[in-house]
């Protein structure tokens, strides 16, 4: 196959490490560094002027005079290239300012973040020269603010099943495009939309419906747009539900190839959720310094609460979490910005990560700021409130589980095909899944092993080895056993894709720690290290037990459970 | 009118300052560098009274100090100037030799500092550079207006405001209240960049001061809180007077 990108996960599946891919840990260029400082210390003085985020959380509303003031800083164009008058950050940079962002407000970090990850993303990744000198420049100075139109009232999860149709008008030179869609990011204040619609193609010689994405914009007759919804939190950040009826698109107006459309989508998600996952930990950390000024200064017992042992491992572990999720990140961020890799199930391994651990960090949180947490005149309640939905939208973790699980799976079950090992049937067309990395991974030089870690860190790299061949046999017992209906054992599966993960962690982590105390040496690395043992010490006994409740675990029971429930409607037992 | 900005680059307010062993020095390894928040003013009002093509901004200290003149530069200054040193010396005098001959070379009608740097906090700068320039300066600012080479410069003092008058070229030392120094936006840090700092290399002047040592101020004692209600206030009254000594 041509065009096909190495990627490390998928060559995970198969037991195989890809060194080169994840050492050393990458490092951002002297450069970019030094504009990211500059951006963020001018986003800072901006923001302790003028964003006050307990009111945008009261007011459900950013005001008028900060999105005026983020346009004139230029916040709309981060990522856009240069050429187009954009700031040219690359996925590493702008992860870093999404973060920063998001340390003084989530609403305001996602109304950017919506518009750059995914509002725009389609033009800018496959955008016509012309639709890019058209729209970019109005886009990057937030004269026009972007949205992206993919889920649907009855397409969630399930984004090929969207209804909206776009009918091709060849003759008056345009679409008609009818449907609505929901929970749109920016729907408030947008102008310009990624739209995904239905149009019948001509494919060798039978007409089939096939997703193409459309540029549509307010100006256009017949958009209109929904009431700000209500929501749990980011509660300044625009929602809405947009309406197309009888819409005249310009037929120069399909993004990319048309009936391409959810190859598009995916791919633009792909790169937003690492952004998703950099603000997720932005908030985070915001959390956890007003967590620190409250547990280094209260007093019960006549002891900080810090001085608490039950706390003192509450601490520890949300460190550590951080820690790991953020070597996820930064590693990624650098895949995404070499180019050449495919780096699909490592964002999706960080976005699930990630929003997981902050759910649980900044949860506790609010534990150890106690009944103080609880109220609105501290910050706790509105970061939890906020937390929420980064497990829910741009994939939900459930789905997001599913995709590599049964990416890595394909990738494997496809290879023993080729080498004509025996299996019951072969994997093909989840809808979901696209590329196989085996056909580059034979080429190049993979080993079972890594070579070389500082010594300090060699138990870790020794469990990730094993843990990476173990997850390989997992994989080949559960396609001998389950064939192709290994897509309905979502038990199974999840366990999978978290023991990937997992995996996916370590490494991380492990080429993190290493490559820094190749800098600085390991005396300044101290609690580094032990962050990155100790959190790989917890990860491989999770591997383990999640490999080995594939064969042995209660799911058939737990079925049965919950479908007896569902079949009554309600918790049907009572005590005595 | 061509206008020059002194900067100085300091570490951030939120700083934990750890001291040196030999207490000699303060340790520069995990300090974040900023641009002294005075000296914004500076470069504000310069932008304010001139094309950024006519704006100088200097700067003198070790090669960190170059992310100050890029701070200052994406405000929108489109020169400068960085006085290379090891390190940036404890003597303000020293420091006002190399600017002063620095600025005497450059034709500058304005020359703005900020009125101190938050690090140090000696405010000299301004004065000494009248001095060793032979210039008039006027210290803390709050107004500015310049019109025919006639500068009329407005300050705060105790229950009143003096305004100055004096001809060009002069030393302004800007205070909080000249003007809201402008974010730097994108733009103006992707133009920063293509700035060329031009490098000077100086000899420094012997120091007449001495660092016989730095130290950590006293830990503040705990507050007390006296009660909460209007019970509480002659025993807060009693405590002001007798313990804390302030009424």
């Amino acid at each position: 196959m041509s065009g096909i990108k190495p990627s490390f996960s998928k060559a995970l599946f198969s037991g195989l490490i890809m060194e080169d891919l994840v050492f050393p840990y990458p490092k951002m260029d002297k450069e970019e560094a030094e504009n990211i400082k500059m951006i963020v210390e001018s986003f800072n003085k901006f923001a302790a002027d003028k964003i006050d985020a307990t009111q945008i959380d009261l007011d459900a509303k950013i005001p008028t005079e900060v999105i005026d003031g983020l346009k004139e800083l230029g916040f709309f164009g981060l990522n856009t290239p240069e050429k187009y008058d954009g700031f040219g950050l690359g996925s590493g940079g702008f992860t870093k300012m999404l973060s920063a962002i998001s340390e003084v407000d989530s609403s305001v970090s996602l109304t950017i973040g919506a518009h750059q990850s995914i509002g725009i993303k389609a033009l800018n990744l496959f955008g016509s020269e012309e639709q890019k000198k058209k729209y970019l420049p109005k886009l990057v100075t937030g004269e026009m603010i972007g949205a992206f139109c993919l889920t649907e009232p009855g397409a969630g999860s399930d984004a090929a099943g969207i209804k909206t149709k776009a009918v091709r008008d060849e003759e008056n030179g345009y679409y008609i495009l009818n449907g609505s869609k929901i929970w749109i990011t920016n729907g408030g204040i947008a102008d310009f939309f990624t739209v995904f619609a239905k149009e019948e193609l001509e494919i060798n010689g039978e007409v089939k419906e096939k997703i193409s994405a459309f540029i549509v914009t307010t100006e256009m007759e017949g958009v209109s747009k929904g009431k700000e919804e209500s929501k749990l939190g980011i509660k300044g950040s625009s929602t809405t539900e947009i309406f197309f009826e009888d819409v005249k698109v310009p037929l120069e107006n399909v993004i990319g190839e048309r009936g391409k459309g959810f190859k598009i989508a995916m791919e633009v998600l792909n790169s937003g959720r690492l952004g998703l996952a950099g603000g997720t930990l932005g908030g985070f950390k915001f959390i956890i310094k007003t967590t620190m000024d409250q547990i280094t200064q209260r007093k019960q017992f006549k002891k900080n609460i810090a001085e608490f042992e039950a706390i003192k491992k509450k601490v520890a572990q949300m460190t550590i979490d951080f820690y790991v999720a953020e070597s996820m990140i930064y590693l990624t961020t650098a895949l995404v910005d070499r180019g050449d890799v495919d780096y699909s199930l490592e964002s999706a391994m960080c976005k699930v990560f990630t929003t997981d651990i902050a759910w649980t960090g900044v949860n506790e949180c609010l534990q150890m700021a106690g009944g103080l947490g609880y109220m609105k005149e501290y910050p706790y309640e509105r970061l939890v409130r906020d937390c929420r939905i980064n497990m829910i939208f741009e994939g939900t973790n459930e789905i997001l589980r599913l995709f590599i699980a049964l990416s890595g799976v394909q990738e494997r079950g496809e290879y023993l095909k080729k080498i004509g090992k025996a299996l019951k049937d072969p994997i093909k067309g989840f809808g979901l899944l696209t590329d196989f990395a085996t056909d580059w991974v034979k080429d190049k030089i993979i080993t079972e092993r890594i070579r070389e870690v500082h010594p300090s860190l060699t138990s870790s790299k020794t469990q990730f080895e094993n843990y990476s061949k173990n997850l390989r046999f997992s994989v080949e017992r559960i396609l001998m056993e389950h064939g192709r209906d290994i897509i309905y054992r979502e038990m199974i599966t999840t366990r999978l894709a978290d023991a990937a993960i997992d995996l996916y962690a370590m490494i991380a982590t492990i080429s993190r720690v290493d490559t820094r105390i190749k800098e600085i040496g390991e005396e300044k690395c101290d609690k580094e290290i032990k962050i990155c043992n100790t959190f790989c010490e917890q990860a491989w006994r999770r591997v383990r037990r999640n490999l080995l409740m594939i064969d042995k675990n209660n799911d058939d029971v737990l079925k049965e459970i919950s479908e007896f429930i569902t079949e009554e409607k309600e918790y049907p037992f009572m005590t005595e | 009118m061509n206008i020059a900005v002194c900067i100085k680059q300091v570490p951030d307010t939120e700083t934990k300052i750890k001291i040196s062993d030999d207490k000699k020095s303060i340790v520069e390894s995990d300090i974040n560098f900023i641009l002294n928040p005075y000296d914004e003013f500076g470069v504000e009002e310069a932008l304010k009274l001139t094309d950024p093509e006519n704006i100088t901004i200097i700067s003198l200290g070790p090669d960190r100090v170059t992310s100050a003149i890029r701070s200052a530069l994406a405000m929108g200054a489109k020169n400068a100037i960085h006085i290379k040193t090891d390190s940036t010396p404890a003597d303000p005098g020293i420091t006002a030799d190399a600017l002063a001959s620095v600025l005497k070379e450059g034709n500058y009608d304005l020359i703005f500092t900020g009125k101190q740097a938050i690090d140090d906090d000696h405010a000299q700068m301004a004065s000494l550079l009248a001095e060793k320039m032979d210039i008039p300066a006027v210290n803390v600012v709050i107004k500015l207006n310049v019109e025919n080479g006639t500068v009329m410069a407005e300050r705060e003092i105790e229950g009143a405001h003096e305004i100055f008058e004096c001809a060009t070229p002069c030393i302004i030392s800007a205070q909080r209240g000249l003007n809201e120094p402008r974010y730097a936006s994108l733009k103006g840090i992707m133009g920063a960049k293509k700035v060329k700092i031009e490098e000077k290399d100086v000899t420094l002047s012997e120091s007449n001061l001495e660092v016989v040592e730095y130290n950590y101020p006293a830990e503040k004692a705990a507050g007390k809180i006296v009660g909460d209600s209007a019970d509480a206030v002659p025993e807060l009254l009693r405590l002001l007077n007798e313990e804390a000594k302030v009424i």
